[in-house]
Formats: C-alpha cells, structure tokens, sequence
C-alpha cells in the first residue's frame, strides 16, 4: 500500500494529501449516496410537499402513509410472495447443480472436461436475449407461460455457470488426499460430497446464496417476458406497473422501491463480506 | 475403480448438464434456427426466409441506429466506471480512515436492482423537482427545467451516468482486489529510491493491475451488453429511438411487434459480438497468465 510511505514522509514534513483525500472521498460519498438518500426522503413526504420542490429537504415530520399504502396493498403481497417463491428455490436448485458439476470438473476429470467446464462458464457471458425467444416458445408450448415456473427454470439454469465455475475453485482448495481417504475407508462419491468436500465449502455455498438471491430477486426481464396477469408478477415487475397506477404520488413510489429493495439491502449488509468475494471470484479467473 | 469413476461422472454431470442443455444450448441453437424464418411467436405455420431477415438488417436504418447507440453505450460504460473505480480503488487503498465505510458506500448501489437504479435516477432527472434542476438552479439563480430523458440529444448519455453510478463499485472492489495482491516491500523500495507517487502509479501499480483491468474491462462490455433493464424503464429506448440498443430494439421487434423471426436474426448478431468479446477476453487472460507465471 502506497501510504506506508505517505506515513513515513509525515514525519519529516506536514504532508497535506491523506487530508485531502480524506476530503474528496467524503464529497464523492455524498454524491455517490445522494440519489438513494433522496428515494428514502421523498418516501417520507407528501406528494404535495415533493411537487413544492421540498424532495431534498429534511422532512418536517415523521410521515409514514406512504409505507402503511404499500404495506397494506395486498397486490404488494402478492408481489413479494411471488419474487420469494421464485428466488427461494432457483437459488438452491442452481447451487445444487453447481455443487454437483464442480465436483466433478475439480476431482473427477475426464479427457475434455475442461472444454467442457469453459464451455458451461461461458454461458455466463452472454445476453440473455440471445435465448428468450426460443424460451418463449418452450413454455407456451408448455402451457406454462404466466406461471412462476419459467422463471424458476430459467434463474437455476442461467445459475449453473457461476455456480459450477465458483464450486469447482473451491473443491480444487479441498486436498485430494481426503477425498482419497474417505474412498478407501469405502465411501462413495456422493458420501464424499456430502460429508466431506460441502461441509467444507459452506463458505463458497454462502457466496453463492447472496449472489444468486440478489440477481434472482432484483430480476426484470424474464417476469416481463413470461407472465402477463397481475397475480404472476414479480415486485420489480410490479413496481413498474404499479407506478402507473400512484403515477404523481411519489412518495409511495419510493417508499415501494425501498420496500422492493429491502431483501437485497438486508443480504448486502449482513453478507457483504461473501458479496464481495463472490464479486471477484466470480471476475478474477475464468 | 475405473468403471465406478466412470459411473459417478455420468451420474454427477447429468443433472447439471441436462438443466443447461435444455434451458440455454438447445434455445440458443434454436435462434439460429429461427432466425432463418418468419415466425410471428403464435402461429404455427411459419416459412423459411433464408437470409432474408439478415438481409433486412442492413436496410433497417434503426438497425443501424441500434448499433451506433450500443457502441456508444458500451464505450461510455467502459471508460467511465473503469477510470472512476480505479481512481476511488487508489484513494481507498491509500489507507485513509474509514476505509470500509467508503468502500461499502460505493459499492452500495450494485445490489440495487436496475428497475430500482433507473427509477431514482428518472427522479433526478425530473423537470420540476429533480435533483439535477435543482442543482443546477442553485447554481444559475434562474429556475431550470430541461427534461433530460425526454430529449434525443441527452437521453443515452443520462441512461449512461446512470448506469455508471451502479457499475463503479464494482469495477472498485475488482481493483481493490488486484491492489491487494502488490507486494508492499516493492513500493516501498520505489518510496526509498525517491519516485514520485505519480510515477509509483504509471510505472509500477498500473502495470501490476493488468490483470484485474482486464477483468473489468471484460465485465464491463459483457453487462453493458445485457444492459436492458434501465433503458427499458428510464427511456424504452426513446425519445425517438434516441436510445435503442440493440438488446432493446431486439426486445421491440420480437415482442412488441411480434417479428420473432427478425427479432431472431438480431440476437444471432448479439450473440456473435458476446463470441468475439469472450474470445478476446480468453486470450487476454491467457496472456496475462503467461507474463505472470
């Protein structure tokens, strides 16, 4: 780290530029925080207080109709519910199939497992639109088109990349000579999995859950394409068309896009840690 | 041994790769297929078109419009959240208290959801009250109230800074990871020989981050070319087509004029770009492995 030296030079002179850093992070923090510190001001508000230009004040009081209209809309609930049922198990569902793969590709290789494994990691590089129009036909062939169901199927396949990619970087961490053991003592593969290689790779599976649920949950563009009636929607599809329905009251507007966000909020803050490493793990090798 | 191995790979990858041959492979050749007709989405009976709606592609002059507002787009969401995450990586790293906090609060938008980033910044965007007018005024002293998104000339550009806000923290934590990975005694050994900070950045940092730029460079014209969501809902692509890209003008023509067949052929195009970004980025990373191994 560059400011070792920056302390040392302290010493000898006043140096001004830990200050001035200090400084220009915290005006750039603010900036960089405004936005979203507006949303939860203008949640507080009145619409008319927000049309008389009165958004980026500090309210006069505490005023919670916004969030009692939003709580108590039983659309909302369905929304949420909703994105619950589709997040929940397409999150497991795309860990397990990674667990299983990556396994494979770290301590089972085989002549062309590895063409094989770049090939399933590059699917996480391309645009999901290159595949909605055949998905759109495989589901209203199935019948299954504004259902919850696509939406799961596709979040757990559209999972399996990152997660077989992450899966197999950490079973390559596990030693080899354990699994080796566990088959001598007349284990099979499936009891090594089980028992030995995922109870040490809860750290990798924890990544995996806060990246998953996030994408999942935060997910627009396949709820826009599968589902049409009010009952199948997803909240962020939901904020949208319910944006239509408060169109001025914006105040409500934003209390819902806190509410919407909320989930993710939660995870970020009390996984950041596992967020953050699966941010760059995820990045760092291909 | 060698049979049972056998077996257990056979059983293990099944799942997983029937799941991801189904549900991404067989859809993805399948828009090759589609491609060549002129399927609507409902009716059975389509007609082979050839390369008819390749063809169409080069007399679609809002094809063309398309690919002139991605490569803007992708260039914009190149340059600025890889500069503004290496700048705040570097002033973060250089130990200023607070470290985290600043670290957590740039880093913050990326668990938003684009539906819930593009929603606060049309509010900025907002003639009356939004912040940037309001600012804006503060600044002139007369009342201001350009409508940023609804104008041809600033549409994309207010999309891309938006879109920057969100990507910077993580162009940030990538970086930060890669500055991490510096050795202290080398920069120390340039503090001892007397090198300016300046020259610490150009000639030693930055070419130990190659690696990690390449990642963020790879990763930001991969997203940027999903990126869909926040034009869908801070622009629909408009005000006259002013901001279509082509994942939204593939969105248009497939689903909201129901030209599946076209709308086909445009993926195809969209997939061939992500081919050559994921072979360029392959072979990137393999040349950095062999500087540094």
């Amino acid at each position: 780290m560059s400011s070792v030296a920056l302390a040392r030079a302290d010493e000898r002179e006043f140096n001004p530029w830990p200050a001035v850093i200090f400084v220009g992070l915290v005006v750039l923090a603010v900036l960089f925080l405004a936005p979203t510190i507006g949303v939860l001001l203008s949640s507080l508000k009145t619409t008319k207080e927000i049309s008389l230009g009165e958004l980026w004040s500090l309210p006069h009081s505490l005023y919670l109709d916004n969030y009692v209209k939003i709580l108590s809309d039983p659309a909302v609930h369905t929304y949420l519910i909703n994105t619950a049922l589709v997040a929940a198990p397409a999150t497991a569902a795309s860990i397990a199939l990674g667990i299983l793969a990556g396994y494979v590709f770290s301590k089972l290789p085989f002549p062309g497992s590895d063409l094989l494994f770049l090939a399933i990691v590059s699917g996480m590089f391309f645009p999901p639109q290159v595949i909605l129009i055949p998905l759109f036909r495989l589901f209203n062939g199935l019948g299954l088109i504004d259902t919850l169901w696509p939406m799961i199927f596709v979040h757990t396949a559209m999972g399996i990349p990152i997660c077989t990619l992450l899966m197999r970087n950490f079973f390559a961490t596990v030693p080899s000579a354990l699994r080796e053991a566990a088959i001598l003592e007349g284990a099979n593969e499936w009891q090594v999995i089980t028992k030995v290689a995922l109870p040490l790779s809860l750290p990798a599976v924890a990544v995996l859950a806060t990246l998953q649920f996030t994408w999942i949950w935060n997910d627009f563009l396949w709820p826009l394409i599968f589902t049409h009636s009010d009952a199948m929607r997803t909240i962020m599809l939901g904020l949208v068309f319910l944006k239509g329905q408060y169109s001025v009251a914006w105040g409500v507007q934003g209390a819902l896009s806190l509410v919407a966000s909320l989930p993710t909020l939660l995870v970020f803050l009390f996984f950041q840690r596992y967020f953050i490493k699966g941010m760059t793990m995820g990045a760092v090798k291909g | 041994m060698e049979r049972h191995t056998r077996f257990w790979q056979c059983a293990l990858l099944a799942l997983p790769l029937l799941v991801f041959g189904v549900l991404v492979v067989w859809p993805l050749l399948s828009s090759f297929y589609y491609s060549f007709t002129n399927w609507n989405g409902f009716n059975p009976h389509y007609q082979f078109v050839g390369f008819g709606n390749f063809a169409r592609i080069f007399t679609d002059h809002l094809f063309a419009n398309a690919i002139i507002n991605t490569a803007i787009w992708m260039a914009a969401a190149i340059i600025v959240p890889t500069c503004l995450g290496l700048g705040l990586a570097l002033l973060i790293d250089s130990r200023v208290p607070g470290g985290a906090i600043f670290k957590s609060i740039f880093y913050l938008p990326i668990c938003l959801s684009a539906v819930v980033v593009g929603q606060i910044w049309v509010w900025i965007y907002q003639p009356d009250w939004g912040l940037l007018n309001t600012a804006m005024s503060a600044v002139t002293g007369q009342p201001e109230s350009y409508a940023w998104l609804a104008k041809p000339d600033t549409a994309l550009y207010a999309v891309i800074i938006a879109w920057s806000w969100q990507q910077t923290g993580l162009a940030m934590v990538i970086f930060l990871a890669g500055l991490t990975a510096i050795p202290h005694d080398l920069l120390e050994v340039c503090e001892l020989e007397g090198t300016k900070f300046r020259q610490r950045v150009w000639h030693v940092i930055l070419p130990l981050l190659r690696p990690a730029t390449v990642v963020v460079v790879a990763l930001s014209v991969i997203n940027s070319l999903k990126g869909f969501d926040i034009l869908y809902i801070m622009t629909g692509g408009g005000p006259f087509h002013s901001s279509d890209t082509l994942a939204m003008h593939m969105y248009n023509e497939s689903f909201k004029k129901y030209h599946m067949g076209y709308g086909s052929a445009i993926s195809v195009v969209l997939f061939l770009i992500a081919l050559s970004i994921i072979f360029i980025y392959f072979r990137q990373l393999k040349k950095v492995d062999e500087i540094y191994e």
